[in-house]
């Protein structure tokens, strides 16, 4: 065993005797720590880790004690109004018993009782138990929250998870979300950080039938903040889900997605975007289960990869044998920026139905040069061009994207970005 | 204006313009002919700086400054627009972001104020009208899924928006139907003008009916033939090459 899951196990173990947090908190501990006892940690043989060393993560103590902390990044979206709420540090930095909450919506910490009967149901029941780093983030993660959405009610103020990495202790984030029937909230996911630690984040989200989630996720840990999170979504009959994932990469970054079809007539429209400068590393694993007829998903995910960048990508659909009248499509185009940039791309069709309309692929580019000498051609500097030429690739993602102030936030951000990174064009 | 010396150049080992001569006045339209294999594109390409086409002798100067010697970006904001035989598709980057890009690139050389995107979409919808495109174009990806002709107009609406001092139109008439022959040469026509010149590249004698050239110069060979006033190119299309012994072999460069 490495250090990093001995210190864990350890801690999980202490933990458990001083039968820390909620009664249903410590009883899920118990439950995931004896997998995570049980669970074969990864090697690069384990194909979910084939391009994504766990190096980084393997030679490291786990600095599970929380630190009080008391500055961090505050990122903030020009003209973008949310709820937000903090976790640094390991611990819950917004006192949400002081936040005014629009109707129909209740945020709870993990340790509240009254939570008990919405996490029972839910909380390590939506996302699959294969995660290692899912059941780690079940016996390390301390601070989360649990978000209600009451029937029928629709939140028109998005909620926004910020969770920052901060050197000398790991941030272990947790949060669940319950969007009732017939429902609608927008939830915001923003982890951001450059310093040297472990991060993990793992959400659940349960739409309900007729319930519609806008969800975000932004994984921008970049430089030595290692981060391994997961998105894990069922959905129900009729509902609606648009999520919008962007990442940045890191020493050690890595997202897993997963949506779980409960209902019919639902539908998916997925969006992911990694952008990768120089040196970065990201991995994007998503994991779709049509398990039942007339479901509809859309998932296109992007990836811009700079000079010794590794980008990987995993998309799986999966089509039970009941699903019939499924429409799914797939599809990942990568841009290499320099002769060093790396791309593992893999997207896999299982499909058991047979009256399904389904569709993957996937490309990998460079620079056009002869767009880039097009452009040139009108007077536009070649930074520039080059820049234009990336967002072109990117522009149909941000474009779709609905909320018009994180679409200039993002569409700004991510232009200053290129515009330091480094492209060769052969 | 353009003053083009003895330039050779090719295309790694391969020797394509071989000692051209050609000097541009302002104000001046200049038809070159010439069968296929000729240079007549290599010259459009070698003048604009296009990566990979190497110039092994001679000089190319616009305005007295050294053309040779500036990056594609430079000579574009210096004045030179090339407007290609094949416009490229650029999916994702809108048409109006593009040109706006372009034009506000070519006023900040200027030392111009940028236009705001109110200003410039008034003036893109204008030319949009000139070439006689739906204004729906201008929100589209550069050239994506235009036609041949829409492809041309396009060529010619950023041409109208640039205003360069000069232009250099390759085989802009090709694949073109009569009315879109006539749209991108009042086009054309509508930016003559005593400080502009042009440079036309084509085949065929019906685009020199629109648009009145001062001079026609053949090219064979990489080199400039015979030189001539309009009806030089009326005696091309009645005669073909053969009347100049010009001995070539068909092949696209």
């Amino acid at each position: 065993m490495n250090q990093w899951l001995e210190d864990v196990i350890a801690h999980a173990d202490t933990q458990a005797a001083g039968h820390a947090g909620a009664t249903w908190l410590s009883r899920q501990r118990a439950l995931s720590l004896d997998k995570l006892k049980d669970n074969a940690w990864p090697t690069r043989r384990t194909e979910a880790w084939r391009n994504t060393p766990l190096k980084p993560i393997e030679s490291r103590p786990a600095l599970l004690s929380p630190m009080a902390i008391s500055t961090w990044q505050e990122p903030a979206i020009p003209d973008f109004e949310s709820i937000d709420i903090y976790i640094v540090g390991g611990e819950l930095k917004t006192d949400i018993s002081t936040l005014s909450l629009p109707a129909g919506i209740s945020i709870y910490s993990l340790h509240d009782e009254k939570a008990a009967a919405l996490a029972s149901q839910f909380m390590g029941k939506i996302k699959p138990e294969t995660h290692v780093f899912g059941l780690v983030n079940d016996v390390v993660a301390d601070a989360g929250i649990i978000i209600d959405v009451a029937e029928d009610a629709v939140i028109s103020t998005p909620l926004r998870l910020i969770h920052t990495a901060t050197e000398g202790v790991e941030n272990h984030s947790r949060l669940l979300v319950n969007v009732a029937k017939n429902a609608k909230v927008t939830i915001l996911e923003h982890g951001i950080g450059e310093q040297e630690s472990m991060n993990t984040s793992v959400s659940e989200f349960n739409v309900a039938d007729n319930a519609t989630l806008h969800h975000y996720r932004f994984a921008f840990f970049t430089q030595k903040a290692l981060h391994v999170g997961g998105c894990h979504f069922q959905i129900g009959e009729s509902s609606y889900l648009n999520s919008t994932i962007v990442a940045f990469g890191s020493e050690l970054s890595k997202l897993n997605v997963d949506v779980n079809y409960l209902g019919e007539h639902a539908k998916v429209d997925m969006n992911a975007m990694y952008l990768l400068a120089e040196g970065e590393n990201f991995d994007l694993q998503s994991v779709i289960e049509h398990a039942v007829p007339n479901g509809t998903t859309d998932e296109k995910v992007r990836g811009i990869i700079g000079d010794r960048a590794r980008a990987n990508f995993g998309g799986r659909i999966h089509i039970h044998p009941d699903a019939q009248k499924t429409l799914a499509e797939l599809n990942n185009r990568n841009l290499l920026l320099s002769r060093r940039s790396l791309v593992n791309t893999k997207p896999e069709l299982e499909i058991y139905a047979d009256d399904v309309r389904c569709a993957h692929g996937a490309t990998i580019a460079e620079i056009d040069e002869t767009s880039l000498y097009y452009l040139l051609t009108r007077g536009i500097p070649r930074s520039k061009a080059l820049v234009m030429l990336n967002f072109g690739f990117i522009q149909e993602l941000i474009n779709a994207i609905e909320d018009e102030s994180i679409r200039n936030w993002l569409n700004n951000m991510l232009s200053n970005r290129f515009q330091s990174m480094e492209v060769q064009v052969s | 204006m353009l003053s083009i010396q003895n330039l050779h150049a090719g295309i790694e080992d391969k020797s394509i313009i071989k000692g051209i001569d050609l000097t541009i006045n302002p104000g001046e339209v200049h038809a070159i002919m010439g069968p296929n294999g000729s240079g007549k594109s290599t010259l459009g390409y070698v003048l604009s700086g296009r990566d990979g086409y190497e110039v092994t002798e001679g000089s190319a100067t616009l305005n007295g400054e050294d053309l040779l010697d500036m990056d594609i970006e430079e000579r574009a904001v210096a004045g030179f627009f090339l407007a290609f035989q094949y416009p490229v598709e650029i999916p994702g980057v809108s048409n109006m972001v593009f040109m706006k890009e372009a034009v506000n690139a070519a006023r900040e050389a200027r030392k111009q104020e940028p236009y705001t995107a109110g200003e410039f979409l008034k003036l893109a919808k204008e030319a949009c009208k000139q070439v006689q495109l739906p204004l729906d174009f201008l929100k589209r990806g550069v050239n994506e899924g235009f036609s041949g002709g829409e492809k041309k107009r396009n060529e010619i609406m950023q041409m109208i928006l640039l205003q360069p001092t000069i232009c250099f139109l390759d085989e802009t008439d090709s694949g073109l139907d009569i009315d879109a022959l006539q749209t991108v040469a009042n086009g054309v026509n509508s930016q003559r003008d005593p400080n502009r010149s042009f440079v036309v590249v084509t085949h065929y004698q019906r685009l020199l009916d629109f648009i009145e050239p001062d001079f026609v110069h053949i090219l064979a060979d990489g080199k400039i033939v015979q030189s001539g006033d309009a009806s030089l190119a009326l005696k091309v299309e009645k005669e073909g090459y053969g009347f100049l012994g010009i001995n070539y072999v068909e092949e696209d460069v």
